[in-house]
């Protein structure tokens, strides 16, 4: 696979990368994906690869690769110091990685400013969601609660988690966070059988349940999606500007959810190229039609603005980042 | 209720579903036998025509591949002693030994016949549980999984030679297995614990490679050494027979096989465990049903029973694994997950009207398992003698194609070389036990439910405090696990008592 | 020859749980309460069964498992054994140098001619037989991200 790609690659950059540009025709795109098959990344993933092959010249197959693990760390390293800058293998992955390059986690071997960044097709809000029946109507409410709210999490890294976390422990919401449930899926079930009061996640995942009327949203992160703007946002509780950093530095990555980019060193035309196609596609009549009926719906982020977020995020001050590696760890 | 039941069956039998159901048997049947292609990669794989499709010819397609996955993996375990897939391991121990003995026949008889009788009586336990099935997964809380995985440990028991000396063995393997499972990240405190500083081990060992390592690599050098073909110097005539006499062991041992068919029903509808727990309670269960020590020594060797349990639970538990993605909308895998997307395609959204206004569907998801199942039997059975005389193909034929199917299963994985590393390591510590008469069964069982163990109690103390050990179902299951436990040494003093009498 | 298989296994999950203990440690203690209730107990059992085999007691029932053939004699076996290691981490090598395109139809001619002492025309259809099957399914249905070999990386004629 990877040995015939790269020999279409020797042709194609001894023929200059300009011609390269004005057409993929022939070629075979590859679309990395930093987990398993079946996962939010893969499905947008596979979704996007359906479609992209109109918007981009020359009409290339587009296929989808998975390399999961370290939670797709080890797809970024390739990228960054494999992957031919060829503009025929993309990469998407994990949206947190920029907070694991400003922790220094271990095993890091990419500086996530220098990939060349196509975009993002997707943006998520994170969400609380307590039980329809619990007495507190309004995130005031619950910020006066008396009696501890129980919260069920997967873990440290992700946002069932950190969210919750940072609302209880810079906001000081009355919660308590229970962690080890499998996955948000096993959370649901807890909050069905009253053994948690509710879980933090995204919107998307938790709608099914907001329409059921099992659960209530009722505090979200920054970003946010049509039928949630008058939602409170944690920011703006903050006590202290240090608080509103550290919530700020957490839901920065959601902002740009599904990273699509492309190795250091892609030649200015072939990200020209891909740019213009990815944004296209995203506004593609028939993949939005697509994704109301499965309900993943897109959003187009520029690669310029997701470059923009990235500095925000990775230029904080020293004692920002301290704080904030108390509270978060990399994860998910 | 009779009368969505007899709706539900309009549904799937319409021409259309019904091929799709079709060509998802067939793609099922070859993903089941491939080790390490799960069924989830390929549903992944399929998404792009699920969406061309009709919301029921979706399901019929989904779910009539999902459902074969489990009954043709069987064949790949019997017939080579590579697990087809994680879910089809425990068979192994008894049916390959069945194959080596010329018996290949038999044991894939009885494995077919034991898998459709599971998941009939499966989809039945889920058609009867329909007006129950809501309170019934409700009251498992987390303290009551931690109990169950905890029951599930006291198999070991079970799993391990009789004696001081086997327990300890068994016990070793077991936490063995349960020190695995500790390894990756940890959700309590984000430590990544036992990693060795790689990103490969952050998301913990992957079942796949940790059981083709473990399984198929002492097989194969034991082939090797033989030097014969599988059957060895069973004449070939001998062997493309006795699948007749597989269907008849089923009905000889048939209570066995509905209770290890209800085990399954069981675990499949409590979500969380996993679908690879209930192979080896079952089969933990099956070799209990032996009478004296010798027949105890015979499991491992080549007991029909060994084939039947595992077999049996393998397959009722997809139909309670439906439960909880259809009554609450929380799919239980990543199968489940892509399922789900089904539903929304429809403009459902999955939950407790599944049981009540859309009944007559949910029906139809029951009888596609049936369907399914009684298909995909009937043609492995006009099959099946022909599939038997594989085993009398030569070993030095086998052993590349064998060794093709070991690397790349586990490679499919990660898709990293770490997890041929970890097939390797596993293969040796697996040839290890063999040589040493260590029983594997417990490591597999410790590195299944060690994190299920950790997760559940955790949750159980930080919600309930010690309160959580007073809930009835939680005792109850306390008791059911202290009797698994004693039940070996039992049999061991009712067996010394009967040898003594006779 | 099973009691000193025994010995290996005890001894190396000795080492392995005391190492677990070592490193679970440093760790909060919600991250190593686990570990360490099932590591101590570990630890000890594997020293009564490193006791058991020194003190020369007798290896004890084999548990209910698939046991290896006993029809040749030990010496034959014990060839025969190291010759099938020999190919399974052969393998795994090749795999590395050459890639899994490459390595897969190498070493499946190879074990069939020289292992098996097949014909020529049968090895050689045999592998485009099996080659094929392994290279639509695993390349081109479902794309596996199949790594270039390491020789290819070394020559700089990929990376």
């Amino acid at each position: 696979m990877k040995r015939r790609q790269l020999l279409v690659a020797a042709i194609g950059l001894a023929a200059s990368p300009l011609a390269l540009a004005q057409s993929f025709g022939g070629k075979t795109v590859t679309i990395i994906v930093g987990y398993k098959p079946g996962g939010g990344y893969d499905a947008t993933a596979r979704l996007l690869a359906r479609y992209l092959p109109k918007h981009l010249p020359g009409k290339p197959t587009v296929i989808v690769q998975n390399m999961p693990g370290g939670n797709s760390i080890i797809a970024a390293n390739h990228l960054y110091n494999v992957a031919k800058p060829d503009g025929l293998t993309i990469g998407t992955f994990n949206r947190n990685l920029p907070i694991a390059q400003l922790t220094s986690v271990e095993g890091v071997k990419y500086d996530i400013t220098k990939f060349q960044w196509i975009g993002s097709a997707a943006n998520e809000t994170t969400i609380l969601a307590i039980r329809s029946e619990l007495p507190y109507k309004t995130f005031e409410e619950l910020r006066k609660a008396k009696e501890q709210v129980v919260i069920g999490s997967t873990g440290p890294g992700a946002n069932t988690h950190d969210f919750p976390l940072l609302l209880k422990d810079l906001l000081g919401v009355n919660l308590k966070i229970v962690s080890g449930y499998s996955s948000s899926a096993d959370i649901m079930l807890a909050v069905e059988r009253k053994e948690v009061d509710g879980r933090a996640g995204s919107f998307t995942s938790l709608r099914p349940f907001i329409e059921r009327n099992l659960v209530k949203p009722i505090v979200r992160a920054r970003s946010t999606e049509p039928g949630l703007e008058n939602l409170p946002v944690d920011e703006s509780f903050a006590p202290n500007p240090r608080a509103k950093a550290i919530m700020a530095l957490r839901s920065a990555p959601e902002l740009i959810a599904r990273p699509y980019v492309l190795p250091p060193k892609t030649p200015a035309p072939i990200v020209a190229a891909m740019r213009e196609a990815f944004a296209k596609t995203i506004q593609d009549p028939e993949l939005i039609a697509e994704g109301k009926k499965t309900k993943t719906e897109l959003e187009f982020t520029s690669g310029d603005q997701a470059v923009k977020i990235l500095a925000e995020v990775l230029n904080q001050p020293k004692e920002i980042v301290q704080e904030f590696s108390k509270y978060i760890k990399f994860g998910e | 209720m009779l009368e969505a039941l007899w709706e539900g069956l309009l549904l799937i039998l319409q021409w259309k579903p019904f091929a799709f159901m079709l060509v998802g048997v067939l793609v099922g049947f070859w993903v089941g036998l491939l080790p390490g292609i799960g069924g989830a990669t390929t549903l992944a794989l399929m998404l792009p025509f699920i969406y061309t499709m009709q919301p029921v010819e979706a399901f019929a397609f989904l779910l009539g591949m999902h459902s074969v996955v489990a009954t043709t993996g069987d064949i790949t375990s019997i017939l080579f002693g590579v697990p087809g897939e994680a879910t089809t391991a425990a068979i192994i121990l008894d049916g390959h030994a069945m194959a080596k003995r010329g018996e290949a026949g038999r044991a894939l008889g009885a494995a077919l016949t034991a898998s459709l009788i599971g998941a009939l009586i499966g989809a039945a336990a889920l058609a009867l549980a329909i007006p129950i099935v809501r309170p019934l997964v409700l009251t498992f809380g987390s303290p009551e999984m931690f109990m169950l995985a905890i029951v599930g440990l006291a198999f070991i028991a079970s799993l391990s030679a009789q004696g001081a000396r086997g327990m300890v063995r068994g016990f070793l393997a077991g936490g063995l297995g349960m020190m695995l499972a500790m390894v990756g990240q940890d959700p309590q405190a984000g430590v990544a614990r036992f990693t060795l500083g790689t990103l490969y081990l952050w998301q913990g060992l992957d079942l796949v490679p940790v059981l083709v390592g473990l399984f198929a690599i002492p097989e194969i050098i034991d082939l090797a050494v033989r030097g014969t073909s599988i059957a060895g110097g069973v004449p070939a005539g001998r062997i493309s027979r006795g699948a007749l006499e597989g269907v008849k062991d089923v009905f000889r041992n048939f209570f066995l096989t509905i209770r290890c068919a209800l085990i399954g029903t069981f675990i499949g509808i409590t979500p969380g465990l996993g679908g690879a727990v209930a192979q080896w309670m079952a089969y933990g269960h099956a070799t209990q049903s032996a009478r004296t020590p010798e027949e105890r020594k015979g499991f491992g060797a080549g007991d029909v029973r060994g084939v039947i349990g595992p077999g049996a639970a393998c397959n009722s538990k997809e139909g309670g694994a439906l439960i909880p993605t259809i009554a609450f909308g929380v799919p239980g895998s990543t199968s489940m997950a892509i399922l789900l997307g089904g539903f929304f395609l429809l403009g459902l959204v999955p939950g407790p009207e599944m049981l009540t206004k859309h009944l007559a569907l949910t029906f139809s998801l029951v009888w596609t398992i049936v369907l399914a199942n009684v298909i995909t039997v009937v043609v492995c059975a006009l099959l099946l003698n022909r599939l038997a005389g594989l085993t009398n193909v030569a070993g030095h034929r086998l052993i590349p194609v064998i060794l093709v199917l070991v690397f790349i299963g586990s490679f499919t994985s990660n898709s990293q070389y770490a997890d041929i590393l970890v097939t390797l390591v596993f293969g040796g510590v697996g040839y290890l036990m063999v040589v040493a008469g260590w029983p594997r069964a417990p490591l597999v069982l410790g590195l299944v439910l060690g994190k299920i163990a950790e997760n559940y109690l955790y949750i159980s103390v930080a919600r309930y405090d010690a309160a959580w050990l007073a809930r009835p179902v939680v005792v109850a299951l306390l008791v059911v696990a202290a009797a698994v436990v004693c039940y070996p040494v039992f049999q061991a003093w009712r067996g010394r008592r009967r040898s003594q009498h006779a | 020859m099973r009691n000193r298989a025994s010995l290996i296994l005890a001894l190396a999950i000795a080492a392995l749980s005391g190492w677990a203990i070592f490193s679970a440690l440093a760790w909060p203690w919600k991250a190593k309460l686990f570990p360490l209730v099932i590591s101590i107990p570990l630890l000890c059992l594997a020293l009564a069964e490193v006791l058991w085999v020194l003190l020369g007691s007798a290896p004890g029932a084999a548990a209910a498992d698939f046991k290896l053939s006993e029809e040749h004699p030990p010496e034959v076996a014990r060839r025969r054994t190291a010759i099938a290691v020999a190919w399974i981490g052969g393998f795994f090598v090749v795999i590395l140098l050459l890639g899994f395109l490459i390595a897969v139809p190498l070493l499946v001619f190879a074990y069939l001619k020289l292992q098996g002492k097949e014909s020529w025309g049968f090895s050689i259809a045999f592998t485009l037989a099996l080659w094929a099957g392994f290279y639509g399914l695993f390349d081109q249905l479902l794309h596996l991200p199949f790594p270039a070999g390491w020789l290819f990386e070394w020559l700089g004629l990929a990376g």
